[in-house]
């Protein structure tokens, strides 16, 4: 009894699509979306939420770039089948490159994916579906597929002991995200580093160190630079993420630090190139152990070249 | 009305969020909700409640690594408000969450507006209440601290950002400001040090205007902007005898202003287009730094003999920093499995200035001189790389990165008619290949091998990379309610030239693995061990001796964190964590160095400098229970501990916690 109950109830929801189908008149394959929501209510319920939703409610759109189908393609053969993975693109079933150039239709152009190609991303095979929930995003931006901070740990578990130190940069307590300094997508060659080491940085004004996004006051220019800062960036002194040492210092104690560019070898170093100037101090005088007592101005300084003021 | 499933993820996720300043966790606590209001479905929720501490040890340590405080917090809001049908009369999407406002040391508030095909209204405010205790070295008391509150916002509106002509307004500014504790060398290299008070007033405003056009298959991008940037801090000092014992130099009154106020407008322009087998962008972007500075200090002290002194400095000039970046990526695809890419970058900058100095002492001109300051720096960068997929579960990628940079600076200054002047150059050139496997012999399993090898022949300091490789192994495995990820990874740098020699080696090997077998139980669990060693010689002064020696530093970091999250029957949510982060140090002791004959030993700063052992510690608790449909009650507890082996001057441990209650609707 129950089954013959059911019986017309399938062949009802079988015959709604087919009838949407007809209804529409898309072009060839396409259904539209009012047939896609006829399986899926799930998903079309809280569709409208969705960024892609855009493409639905602008109605001026083509087939092949409205809601659904712009995505997961013509669904006609999808219906006709009853449904099934292999009759629809099914992005559970595709292979990362496949994911992101079905992405990349229309997001190629925003000039901060312009790099998604070469970027560390791409080429472990981690696309836009790794990080991104279309359907199911529990955030309000972007559509992640979690919170930023918990997607990244999930595969750079270093960083996440890195962001747990003592000292470190306020990732975890919700102040600064991922995305503050890195571009998931992928980014231009460094300026201040050489080749294209790190790939996945972004840069601030002038294409400077995203330190400098925040830390505005250590841009300058200064009349005297200090010329490692420049040259190869923050991190010659420092770690980004989070370090045991107080002002994320790549040293519990300055001075070696200090020291080991000032190492006393910088006459025999290029000849002529640019010289670390030899510290001359009495180093078993502990006043002469924090070198940021005098040189105040490490980073750069307007008034003395040996940043004392 | 039921609500959704989309829904109530949303809803679990903003509560999840609006706790973690104690315990930061995604797990979802409270239910789902969404009132549709005429057109409009909307969600809301706040949570509100009381933060309390109390620890011992160090404070000045505590408010360095955690600082949370007593009081009455917004912990959380989230508001987002959805037309249902794209066409809402004044806007189709509206989110707002906030964080910790009311007396949390960091606070965040961000909003999305956007009204489809119309316009596109973001913002992010941020505050974070920062103090710093100052550096330490061998558990000394450091000189400089600082106690200020930096609170930035972006604001960036988009004029039709869906159409083919787009415009873009922004503006984004930085305020620091707060009290902090700087230091000076007065009197000469045989006077003392002095601690200053510093009045930290920093302003940093940027406002910016573009326009984005999208013709026949190309999309052109400009935008030009103004930065703003002024410091007005101040410093000063009443008498003070100097923080060198047994230095009879002393300063009876201390007073400095070093304004310095500069502009940074820039052009920026992009290109962009892609068809079937190829795919071209480029980026332009020219900025015209420039900041103008003064600086006025007066003292008044004693010297080391007792002879009153009072000495003035002024300082005026100008810095300049044009900076012109260019990149080009080119793209190809001539199959389906192959992509090459090739990336071009070029980047100069020049940063020049003069400046005009004068100091007198005791009323009479001692010294002045007109300095003139000249660095630019040239890169150049080109990269090469294939991509190539061969089956479904083998793909290679390889590359070659040539990158040639030129650093040259000018030294000039002018006392009278004696004119110092010291040009320098230096040539850098690097060679690096990349290459990498991909393996996918499972549907769920990754698994990547990649390396990097580097060839720099002059690179600017002893630390840079010279003769480096870079190896490294990662595995994901992701099935519907388990996830691992491991990865290793090593780092070796060698950068020798004959008379010193620095070379670093670091091993990394992480674990992370979150299971959620039951939709009310769920496990994350991660280990990292992070080794560093360097070694560096370094020639260096000790007792009017000088000694060749090392620096040596080795970093055995042990991280690791559990969490655990339990759904109580619906109606009550249970999480506790644990993270512990330790650094063992060394265990091969000191290592020596050499010594000449007839000479003393080193300073045994330089040993107390090779390794830093300490432990951090911070177990959690959280419990959430649901009271009703629309309100949750909340309570929270975390342990801070922090403890250095060598020293105790800075160790702390702190309990915090915090009760709340939830409203949702």
């Amino acid at each position: 009894m129950e089954q013959v109950g059911l019986r017309p109830l399938s062949c009802l929801l079988f015959l709604l699509p087919l009838s949407a189908i007809a209804q529409t008149g898309a072009g060839p394959g396409y259904v539209g979306n009012n047939v896609c929501r006829t399986c899926h209510p799930d998903v079309w319920s809280t569709f409208y939420k969705n960024p892609h939703y855009k493409s639905v409610a602008s109605g001026k759109e083509a087939p092949e770039q409205t809601g659904c189908e712009s995505c997961h393609g013509p669904g006609k053969a999808h219906v006709e089948a009853k449904g099934g993975k292999a009759t629809i693109v099914a992005f559970s079933e595709l292979q990362p490159k496949a994911i992101l150039d079905n992405c990349l239709r229309c997001h190629a152009e925003t000039l901060s994916r312009a790099n998604i190609r070469r970027s560390s991303h791409t080429l472990n095979d981690v696309v836009c579906t790794s990080c991104h929930s279309i359907h199911k995003s529990p955030v309000p931006k972007f559509l992640l597929a979690k919170q930023q901070t918990t997607l990244c740990y999930g595969c750079h578990a270093e960083v996440r002991a890195q962001f747990s130190m003592p000292f470190k940069h306020r990732v975890n307590e919700g102040f600064m995200t991922c995305s503050d300094c890195h571009n998931p997508h992928g980014a231009p060659a460094p300026t201040w580093r050489m080749a294209a080491r790190p790939r996945m940085t972004d840069q601030a004004l002038s294409n400077e160190e995203p330190c400098l996004k925040c830390h505005s006051e250590k841009r300058g220019p200064f009349l005297y630079e200090h010329e490692p800062v420049r040259v190869d960036g923050c991190e010659t002194c420092h770690y980004p993420h989070g370090s045991t040492n107080s002002r994320l210092l790549r040293r519990p104690v300055v001075f070696t630090m200090c020291l080991e560019c000032h190492n006393g070898a910088g006459l025999g170093r290029q000849g002529a190139g640019v010289l670390p100037i030899t510290g001359s101090h009495n180093l078993a005088d502990p006043r002469y152990q924090n070198c940021t007592t005098c040189h105040v101005r490490i980073h750069g300084s307007n008034s003395d070249a040996l940043f004392l003021r | 009305m039921k609500p959704p499933l989309t829904t109530a993820v949303l809803v679990f996720t903003a509560v999840a969020a609006a706790q973690p300043p104690v315990a930061p966790t995604p797990e979802p606590v409270g239910s789902p909700r969404g009132e549709n209001v005429s057109n409009y479905n909307i969600m809301n929720s706040f949570e509100t409640g009381y933060r309390f501490r109390t620890f011992g040890g160090s404070f000045e340590q505590y408010r360095s690594t955690v600082n949370y405080g007593d009081g009455i917090r917004l912990f959380s809001s989230f508001l987002t408000i959805n037309s249902k049908d794209g066409h809402g009369k004044y806007f189709d999407d509206l989110s707002l969450t906030t964080q910790g406002l009311g007396n949390d040391p960091y606070e965040s508030a961000t909003l999305r507006i956007q009204k489809n095909r119309l316009y596109r209204y973001d913002m992010v405010w941020r505050l974070n209440d920062y103090y710093n205790p100052g550096l330490r070295t061998g558990g000394a008391a450091g000189f400089h601290l600082l106690d200020t509150e930096y609170t930035t916002q972006d604001h960036d509106f988009t004029l039709f950002p869906q159409s083919n002509v787009k415009f873009f307004l922004g503006y984004s500014r930085g305020n620091q400001n707060g009290p902090a504790l700087s230091s000076i060398q007065l009197f000469g290299s045989t006077g003392n040090d002095f601690p200053l008070f510093e009045n930290v007033r920093r302003v940093r405003n940027e406002y910016r205007i573009g326009n984005e056009v999208h013709f026949r298959g190309v999309r052109f991008t400009w935008m030009r902007g103004w930065e703003g940037f002024k410091e007005d801090s101040n410093f000063f000092s009443d008498a003070n005898p100097g923080l060198v014992k047994n230095n009879s130099t002393a300063i009876t009154s201390f007073a400095r202003d070093e304004p310095f106020h500069g502009t940074s407008p820039y052009w920026r322009a992009g290109l962009f287009t892609e068809g079937k087998y190829f795919a071209a962008n480029g980026r332009f972007t020219y900025t015209s730094g420039r900041r103008g500075f003064v600086l006025d200090e007066n003292a008044a002290g004693t010297g080391r003999f007792g002879v009153e002194l009072a000495r003035q400095i002024v300082t005026a000039g100008i810095a300049q920093r044009p900076a012109l970046t260019a990149d080009l990526t080119l793209s190809f695809f001539p199959t389906s499995r192959l992509t090459v890419t090739n990336h071009t970058a070029v980047h100069n900058i020049r940063i020049n200035g003069d400046s005009s100095f004068a100091q007198f002492d005791n009323a009479t001109l001692s010294v002045s001189y007109v300095a003139f300051e000249f660095l630019g720096i040239r890169t150049v960068a080109n990269e090469t790389e294939a991509n190539f997929q061969a089956t479904r579960w083998l793909g290679f990628y390889g590359g070659y990165q040539y990158s040639d940079r030129q650093i040259r600076s000018i030294e000039q200054s002018k006392t009278g008619t004696n004119l110092f002047n010291a040009p320098s150059e230096q040539s850098n050139a690097l060679n690096s290949g990349t290459f990498g496997v991909r393996l996918r012999p499972l549907k769920p399993l990754t698994i990547v091998f990649n390396g990097d090898i580097g060839r720099s022949d002059h690179p600017l300091t002893p630390i840079a990379d010279r003769n480096y490789h870079d190896l490294g192994a990662r595995v994901l495995y992701k099935a519907k309610t388990f996830q691992l990820s491991a990865s290793t990874r090593a780092n070796y740098n060698n950068n020798s030239v004959s008379l010193a020699t620095y070379s670093s080696h670091s091993r990394n090997y992480s674990a992370n693995a979150a299971w959620t077998p039951r939709d009310w139980f769920s496990l994350d669990a991660g280990y990292s061990k992070l080794h560093l060693d360097t070694l560096g010689g370094i020639t260096y002064f000790a007792s009017a001796q000088s000694f060749q020696g090392q620096s040596l530093y080795i970093s055995n970091l042990h991280a690791a964190n559990l969490t655990a999250r339990f759904d109580i029957r619906k109606r009550a949510d249970l999480f506790i964590g644990y993270s512990h982060t330790q650094d063992t140090g060394s265990d091969q002791g000191p290592v020596s160095v050499t010594i000449a004959p007839g000479l003393s030993g080193p300073p045994s700063a330089i040993f107390a400098a090779q390794t830093f052992p300490l432990t951090f510690r911070s177990p959690s608790a959280r419990f959430s229970l649901r009271f009703t449909e629309k309100l949750r009650w909340n309570v929270g507890y975390q342990y801070y501990g922090y403890n250095e082996r060598f020293y105790n001057s800075l160790d702390f441990r702190a309990h915090t916690g915090y009760t709340s209650l939830l409203w949702s609707f």
